[in-house]
């Protein structure tokens, strides 16, 4: 229980760093214009049947660049600013405090779908249905739990990797392709299926895509995966978190990165 | 009773690429008894905050062990993070752009203080810094002194037991400087242990019970201020000219003298213990027809550098 209260205090910390130095919410002046441009597409080439994908590709887009751009500064700015050696000598793992700092970030990141349903209404004149809301309204809420998982994994991979910034700019496309993001994964190359499978995203967009047609079948395991493929990134995040928290101990690297 | 704190054989190196490592902590026994205001005192690099930050769990020892009230703080880190508090010096380690309240609040959360105790807490310790009437400001509108103190706040938020203050006054006005002090006096009243790292003597002098001079991560001594006082203050100098260095020579092997350094062609600085051996070299001096000798008065810095560094201007 206290885990989850730490990760409340830090929601509640980003919070009030988000409201002061709103920076990361720029992502939500980037999905529209997403939104637009693949809008424009799919009218231009005739086809009303991908609208739904033009919606929702600019969500998930924002929900991970969210997570991938936010999650790997977050220790390194605390390191940074001195505050790395103080959090370490409280009776607190950092993980949670990671993962509650992100899941704020994340929350931000969903607002993006909203966005994305607004500029097809407004814009575009194409309201996209939602055949199953309850669905939809499920899907959104664990792939926003897994994104928190798996950024929490980013983070520490991030801290860890002697190229982060190779690393944040080059986790994007990838993950796009891999995750279904831009178009459905069963039109990418068959050997690319299974890698897909253990992408969250690859299941999210799927189950988001299947509410809004209203055919989702076998939902509750793409349900299962989503919850279990973030779960398990939480856990390898929480893991190797502490894992660089005790090798900064012992190397003596607690002060500048 | 038990130590708040006790060292044995402490060692830490910290490894560098393609050079030898650096010895930070040479095997330093040291203990700290409970209620006492321990100052650490020693030049830059000697190894003070390194001793702070194994002491506070943020940094693992390489060899030798370290108890906090009789918890190891490597076997046992959990029960020392909860009985000491890091006070760090500098404007930084703070969220800059958030309100000292807010900072205090989180760091509540990180002592797992549930949401009343954290902000009863924090409430009565700005007001008990004088920062009260600031607590809704953000930090980054604070000055020097004002955050000095809000860290102080923040190392107590937990009720620490032994409080480790790393060079908590550096970069203050005497003003404010003042004003922490009496702060760390006032908390002491309340039996609380404290170990200030510090490279400031008079700081030194004034606030602790008992000093640990280090340098090069090796301990030089341990005592009452007033001893370590008499151990830097005693070296008193003698400065004379004199041409012909055969003279020094014969000067260098007196048992009052501890060493002879040249300061120009012919002038000469020796450093002598204590006020009756000023007295004999100025008499031996005079006897060898050395008529321009007279008493130096080495500041306390003076002294204390010569101690602990500047080995290399030794004849
Ligand atoms: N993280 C580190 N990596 C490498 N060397 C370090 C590190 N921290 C301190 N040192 C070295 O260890 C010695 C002691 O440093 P420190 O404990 O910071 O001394 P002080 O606080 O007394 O100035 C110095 O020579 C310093 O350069
Ligand atoms: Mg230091």
């Amino acid at each position: 229980m206290s885990t989850l209260r730490v990760m409340w205090h830090a929601v509640l910390l980003q919070l009030a760093l988000s409201r002061r130095d709103p920076e990361h919410t720029l992502i939500l002046l980037i999905a529209p214009m997403q939104t637009t441009t693949m809008l424009a597409l799919t009218v231009t080439a005739h086809r009303p049947d991908v609208v739904a994908n033009a919606v929702l590709a600019p969500g998930l887009i924002g929900l991970w660049v969210a997570a991938l751009d936010y999650a790997g500064r977050i220790v390194p700015e605390d390191r940074w600013a001195g505050r790395f050696s103080p959090m370490i000598a409280t009776p607190v793992p950092l993980g949670p405090v990671v993962a509650g700092r992100v899941a704020m970030v994340v929350l931000v990141g969903a607002a993006a779908f909203a966005e994305s349903w607004l500029v097809a209404a407004l814009g575009f004149g194409r309201v996209l249905a939602v055949a199953d809301p309850a669905l939809f309204a499920l899907a959104v809420a664990i792939t926003c739990l897994a994104t928190v998982g798996t950024a929490t994994l980013l983070s520490a991979v991030l801290v860890v990797s002697r190229a982060r910034d190779v690393l944040q700019n080059s986790l994007g496309y990838p993950f796009y392709i891999l995750g279904g993001i831009l178009v459905p994964v069963t039109v990418l190359p068959g050997w690319l299926h299974p890698l897909s499978r253990v992408v969250f995203l690859s299941w999210s967009a799927e189950l988001l895509r299947g509410s809004v047609r209203g055919d989702a079948r076998g939902w509750p395991w793409s349900v299962a995966a989503i919850l279990g493929l973030g779960a398990a990134a939480m856990a390898a995040g929480l893991w190797l978190t502490r894992r660089y928290v005790n090798r900064a101990r012992r190397e003596g690297t607690v002060g500048f990165a | 009773m038990e130590a708040a704190v006790h060292t044995s054989g402490l060692r830490r190196t910290y490894s560098r690429r393609h050079r030898d490592p650096v010895v930070a902590l040479d095997d330093l026994t040291m203990t700290i008894g409970q209620n006492e205001i321990h100052g650490l005192l020693g030049p830059n690099g000697a190894g003070k905050t390194t001793l702070v930050q194994i002491l506070s769990t943020v940094l693992l020892p390489s060899a030798g062990t370290a108890r906090v009230l009789g918890h190891d703080v490597v076997a046992d880190t959990r029960a020392v993070r909860s009985l000491v508090g890091l006070v760090l010096g500098g404007d930084r380690g703070l969220y800059d752009r958030l309100t000292a309240r807010r900072n205090l609040r989180f760091w509540g959360a990180l002592h797992k203080l549930d949401t009343r105790t954290a902000r009863r807490r924090a409430d009565a310790l700005l007001e008990r810094v004088g920062l009260a009437g600031r607590a809704d400001d953000r930090v980054e509108t604070f000055s020097r002194g004002m955050r000095q103190r809000l860290h102080l706040a923040r190392g107590l938020l937990h009720e620490p037991r032994v409080l480790f203050l790393d060079e908590p006054t550096s970069g203050l006005d005497p003003v404010a400087a003042g004003a922490f002090r009496r702060l760390v006096l006032e908390l002491r009243a309340e039996g609380r242990t404290f170990l200030l790292a510090t490279h400031d003597m008079d700081e030194a002098a004034a606030l602790c019970d008992r000093v640990t001079l280090i340098d090069r991560g090796r301990m030089l001594l341990t005592g009452d201020p007033a001893r370590v006082g008499r151990f830097l203050g005693d070296r008193e100098c003698v400065d004379f000219t004199h041409p012909d260095p055969a003279l020094t020579e014969a000067l260098a092997l007196l048992p009052d003298v501890s060493d002879v350094e040249r300061r120009d062609g012919t002038g000469w600085r020796v450093h002598t213990a204590g006020r009756d051996g000023t007295r004999r070299v100025l008499a031996w001096l005079l006897e060898r027809d050395v008529l321009t000798a007279r008493r130096g008065e080495p500041t306390l810095e003076e002294v204390y550098l010569r101690t602990v560094g500047d080995r290399g201007m030794r004849v």
